[in-house]
């Protein structure tokens, strides 16, 4: 039976770039796909376009393609990423000058673009469509109308098929959705179509993406199993190897640390899914609660069972938009009574506060080793700490009022208890919201094109 | 009967979508995953975090993986890029959760806790 093998080499913007080399220098992958996007970085990637058109997309795509590229073209791994951003042609023609450079050609680079649909929200609009917000259930997108900044679909597999068959060798694309870098190849290796006769094959791919798109949190990164995790700071990426019955065995980079069990599986099959029955992706829609996870050997996983539902009519679709400051500061309190001097540290700031007539959208009060991760579920301390910190934050409406709130907690750092502890200034930042929602597949105008490189 | 936490059944992990956390926890036996089905309620989960969770609290059963996966709505400060919360994306969630405290019999928390020798036993090289 036909087998396809294809790895995870990163999750995020700022990934670990070792483990992905080392699959490519040490698995016999076939395809390796990279995510660097996550909700934040359109909107952060957006303004880095406006600011300069010659930029917007992930700027680590270039020194990481001149350590991949050379390790990947002989031995014939495809590279699959979303490193495009808001710029993905700009970051082609980028690509492009690095195999030129490096006199890896012959070389194709497919780029795949259009999934911003910011040009075309009004004309959406006209043709009676609302931009329901997922979470709060809003439908009056005008009220922010004036202030987005980024509205990308997350668009699925169809153009990096297309490209892959085109012949590409690397594909850059922009806001593909994480997990369509593995559905893509998937589909492209064993000729699946969206017709209804592979829809379990697609929710299959769904699902296997979904296990090894985060990089390392399936191979023992914020696991369960971190004591028995082996050599962590060596750890391996993940590998699927995916039969054509829609099958897979969940491995990792040969000869690496971390550590790949059902539990590795388990956690990682749940998290960030908010409903397991139907783990929606513009490809299809996959089912979490049917399949079957059985441990093999040490380190490899076997999945089977994974079925679902053929795709959405719609795809899911961020829009950012400007919304405030936030201005914040942290100090820190030493034994003995530290918790009392937080408490009556965040009293003198509140107290500044209110004489200084600040307007907050939301003000909020930490106090670190006591109850800023648990909140209010956080059991009450009875005993005098080591130390406390106090970490005061606050929303508010323009930056001149968050940089007095930042500014005024620096004052704390002299003006509070004897022993009071701080570090460097933190700076201002401006809060870019997110507004989820949903447009219609149509109204989204995907391209892609191949580079060559002779 | 005894009190226990909820560590002591169950590992736990949680992310973020938005302003929505979810928290899978995977029951360490099949008892416990029947024993967290009978045990847990949207309602309990909600008391637990204190007003920490301003939406709705659902929580979806996965047989197939000895599992429940708990998802908070509207829990996160308004979601990753506008919250006040030092812990912007809910990692720390899962383990708020894991200090609920449940009676439990006390067969089940024995069973929980050579359950967890067993399986860190297997794993440690």
């Amino acid at each position: 039976m036909k087998k396809v093998t294809i790895g995870s080499g990163s999750a995020f913007w700022g990934d670990m770039l070792e483990p992905a080399v080392e699959m490519a220098e040490r698995s016999n992958v076939q395809y390796i796909g990279f995510d660097h996007l996550a909700e934040l970085t359109m909107a952060l990637l957006n303004r880095m376009k406006t600011k300069d058109p010659m930029k917007g997309y992930i700027p680590d795509i270039i020194p990481w393609m001149e350590k991949m590229l050379p390790v990947t073209k002989p031995k014939g791994i495809k590279i699959i990423t979303n490193a495009g951003g808001a710029n993905p042609i700009q970051a082609g023609v980028e690509v492009k000058k690095v195999v030129q450079n490096m006199n890896l050609g012959p070389m194709n680079i497919g780029v795949i673009s259009g999934d911003d649909i910011l040009p075309y929200i009004d004309e959406i609009q006209a043709q009676g469509w609302k931009f329901t917000n997922m979470d709060t259930g809003e439908e009056d997108i005008d009220s922010i109308r004036d202030k987005i900044v980024a509205a990308n679909a997350y668009i699925g597999a169809d153009l990096i098929i297309e490209e892959l068959q085109n012949g590409a060798d690397v594909i850059i694309a922009g806001r593909v959705s994480d997990n369509a870098l593995y559905v893509g190849p998937l589909m492209h290796e064993f000729g699946w179509d969206f017709t209804e006769k592979y829809t379990q094959k697609i929710a299959a791919a769904i699902t296997i993406g979904h296990i090894i798109e985060c990089s390392g949190c399936v191979t023992g990164g914020m696991s369960n199993m971190w004591r028995v995790s082996e050599r962590p700071w060596e750890i391996g990426f993940p590998i699927a190897e995916v039969t054509e019955d829609g099958n897979a065995v969940i491995t990792k980079t040969p000869d690496s640390g971390g550590i790949v069990n059902e539990w590795t599986i388990k956690e990682h099959l749940i998290y960030e899914t908010v409903d397991p029955n139907n783990y929606k992706m513009p490809d299809g829609i996959a089912d979490f609660t049917a399949l079957t996870i059985k441990e093999e050997e040490r380190n490899r996983v076997r999945i089977t069972n994974m079925n679902g539902q053929k795709r959405p009519d719609t795809l899911k679709t961020c829009i950012g938009y400007r919304d405030g400051f936030i201005g914040e500061g942290l100090i820190f309190f030493p034994w003995p009574d530290a918790l009392e001097k937080a408490k009556w540290s965040a009293n003198w700031i509140r107290e500044r506060f209110k004489s200084m007539n600040i307007e907050f959208d939301e003000l909020r009060i930490d106090y670190i080793g006591v109850n800023m991760l648990h909140g209010e579920s956080a059991p009450v301390v009875d005993k005098d700490l080591n130390e406390v910190g106090l970490r005061i934050s606050a929303r508010t409406k323009t930056w001149k009022e968050a940089e007095l709130v930042r500014r005024e907690t620096t004052h704390l750092w002299t003006m509070g208890p004897v022993g009071s502890s701080f570090g460097v200034p933190l700076n201002v930042r401006p809060v870019i919201a997110l507004w989820p929602t949903l447009v219609p597949r149509e109204a989204v105008k995907a391209q892609s094109q191949l580079l060559e490189v002779k | 009967m005894a009190k226990t936490l909820l560590k002591d059944l169950v590992f736990a992990r949680s992310g973020d979508k938005g302003d929505v956390c979810n928290i899978g926890l995977m029951a360490k036996t099949r008892n416990i995953y029947d024993f967290l089905l009978d045990t847990l309620t949207a309602e309990s989960i909600k008391e637990h975090f204190k007003g920490m969770v301003k939406g709705d609290v659902i929580i979806y059963p996965m047989p197939n993986i000895n599992s429940v996966d708990v998802v908070l709505n509207r829990s996160l400060g308004g979601g990753a890029t506008c919250t006040l919360r030092f812990d912007q994306t809910g990692k720390s969630m899962c383990s708020a959760l894991q200090r609920m405290e449940v009676d439990a019999d006390e067969s089940l928390i024995k069973e929980a806790m050579e359950a967890d020798e067993a399986i860190m036993k297997k794993y440690t090289v």
